[in-house]
């Protein structure tokens, strides 16, 4: 008992050290978390912010149908996600030829995959919960169809910005994707969550650790922030 | 001069369920225009058609002397709708009154354009304009919202009960802006209100709506049963002092109906019965001057219904009208107005009214 619980506190003190003389090898994870996350996130904000406001907006033949599809796109797994992205930018794939095979690029690409339906799904259940009268309000005052849209973006911001965090929470703390897609090449396209996977595998917590205290960090701040832009946006 | 508005074979649905049936609506140029109706009678459903934010399911819209375009903000952004429950951006109301011309890029002199606008609606400015939306009463947020309306110098300012939910000091405020613009600007004013006394005093046509259908001579005289038929097969409706109104033919218990005020004959000797003819007594409780046609309304109390004869002045003079008077009133079935969904046949015959013509 007593060794196992030197082993976890040795790990401890060396994760502090790590993060204390800022360890190249334990930032360089970080550095390529932010990067990838970026990426994906402001791909999926371009693509999903219109397509969830169309989804709530419009009304289209098969519109059901199209949340429907939307809402179970949310609990996709992201081996799936990483499965397909592997086979269509693998050399062999209709996307080979893009090289984005082992590349940040090609892990935001699929990551955009996973973060698109939350995306989309919370921004049009924004939208829809957005007054009624919002929409005459903005006609009748004079705005075009696009000004409509991006005003009602707008006055729905909190609810929209929550949306955009829960898909970033979802985005930064997945290992799949990471793992499958982009390989765990050290200094290049290993991230936070393959760094720990890998690291743990061979026995070395304390960088383990230490990723895990940043990681955990990180998701707490973005849960405070999404707190509070849920007390921001209620009436 | 040209009009304005031109409305004909007019149907609003939603769900399947007509809400608004207009033949034919005419607005002229700089006029003002009263809708007044109940709840549910297809007031607002008519201004969201007006404002053109909503195509109407059937007929035929005609702006400026053009098919009205639904579709882009051309014609949209010369007329302006003020919501019965207006609703604020959430921003500072510096930015509400500005959204309008911000969206029209028009950014020149905008601060002074949203300064007269808060002005004109009794709001001060320097108070104001960095006030954040939910930093304002009911009745300050209400005139927030005309100011939005008013910045855009519309030319038809479509208002839906915009007194009903403020309290009296904004309610004058709000109704001599929408004076200022008829005046200044020669905007077309449309209001929908239950305030019939303003309505009487501004509007050059009140239109009445029943159940999304216009009624000719109004609602004034709204009778809404219940219609009992005796055992002589005789239809009519029993008032609180005995009298009965007889109708002709078989109604619904509930079929509403109603009486053209120009239509109903005020006598102080009571007139020779006739067949179809209703003959009621009652007593004058209430003189007024209705704009549309300078006629005097004289409301009559018939054993607590309130019924009224719109007058000619010198008619009014001549039978010496003045409240508490005893006076005899006579309109006939003809004379009448079913509002329900399907007439029913007429069974003419000759009618004897009395009272306690319908004994139970």
């Amino acid at each position: 008992m007593g060794g196992s619980l030197d082993y976890i506190w040795d790990g401890l003190i060396t994760a502090v050290g790590l993060l204390v003389r800022l360890d190249p090898e334990t930032f360089s994870a970080v550095a390529a978390t932010v990067k990838v996350s970026s990426m994906s996130m402001g791909l999926s904000l371009i693509i999903g912010l219109p397509l969830g406001f169309a989804l709530a907006q419009t009304r289209f033949p098969g519109r059901r149908a199209a949340r429907t599809t939307v809402d179970t796109l949310l609990s996709l797994p992201t081996v799936v996600i990483g499965l397909l992205a592997y086979t269509f930018i693998s050399r062999r794939g209709p996307l080979g030829g893009l090289e984005l095979l082992f590349t940040l690029q090609g892990v935001a690409l699929a990551q955009t995959f996973l973060a698109l339906p939350i995306v989309i799904s919370l921004t049009a259940a924004a939208v829809e919960g957005q007054d009624r009268r919002l929409r005459q309000t903005l006609l009748t005052l004079g705005a075009s169809a696009r000004q409509t849209a991006r005003s009602t973006l707008w006055e729905a911001r909190f609810a929209v910005l929550a949306a955009a965090l829960a898909a970033y929470g979802r985005v930064v703390s997945e290992v799949g994707i990471s793992m499958m897609v982009g390989g765990n090449i050290k200094w290049h396209t290993r991230t936070i969550t393959t760094a720990i996977a890998l690291e743990t595998g061979k026995g070395e917590f304390g960088m383990g650790i230490a990723l895990g205290v940043v990681l955990m960090i990180w998701a707490g701040i973005l849960n405070l922030l999404l707190a509070w832009l849920k007390k921001r946006s209620e009436p | 001069m040209r009009e304005v508005f031109h409305l004909s074979g007019l149907v609003q649905r939603y769900n399947g369920l007509t809400v608004l049936r207009v033949d034919e609506l005419k607005i002229a140029r700089a006029a003002i225009l009263g809708l007044v109706g109940p709840n549910g009678s297809g007031k607002s459903s008519l201004l969201r058609i007006l404002a053109l934010i909503e195509p109407p399911a059937e007929g035929k819209v005609v702006f400026d002397g053009r098919p009205a375009d639904f579709d882009s903000a051309r014609d949209r952004r010369r007329v302006s709708l003020l919501l019965q429950d207006p609703y604020l951006l959430q921003r500072k109301v510096f930015d509400n009154v500005a959204y309008g011309p911000q969206v029209r890029g028009e950014k020149e002199r905008l601060k002074e354009r949203v300064a007269g606008a808060l002005e004109l609606v009794g709001l001060e400015p320097a108070r104001f304009a960095h006030r954040s939306w939910r930093e304002l009463s009911g009745g300050e947020a209400q005139r927030v919202a005309l100011a939005a309306r008013l910045v855009l110098r519309p030319e038809v300012l479509l208002l839906d009960e915009p007194t009903a939910s403020v309290d009296a000091a904004s309610a004058v405020l709000i109704k001599e802006a929408a004076l200022a613009a008829v005046r200044g600007w020669g905007t077309t004013l449309v209001i929908a209100s239950h305030d019939l006394a303003w309505l009487e005093e501004v509007a050059d046509e009140t239109i009445h709506l029943f159940e999304g259908r216009p009624v000719p001579g109004g609602l004034n005289n709204l009778l809404l049963g219940p219609w009992e038929t005796d055992e002589k097969g005789r239809t009519g409706l029993r008032l609180a002092d005995g009298q009965v109104i007889l109708v002709p033919g078989q109604r619904g218990r509930a079929e509403p109906a109603v009486v053209d005020p120009a239509r109903i004959s005020v006598s102080l000797e009571r007139p020779a019965a006739e067949p179809g003819l209703n003959l009621l007594q009652g007593l004058v409780t209430r003189l007024g001057l209705s704009l549309e046609g300078g006629r005097v309304t004289v409301t009559v109390s018939v054993g607590g219904l309130k019924l009224t004869a719109a007058l000619d002045r010198r008619q009014v003079e001549a039978l010496g009208l003045l409240p508490g008077r005893e006076v005899w009133l006579g309109f006939a079935w003809a004379d009448m107005t079913w509002l329900g969904q399907e007439p029913s046949p007429d069974q003419g015959g000759e009618v004897e009214v009395e009272k306690r013509a319908i004994r139970p």
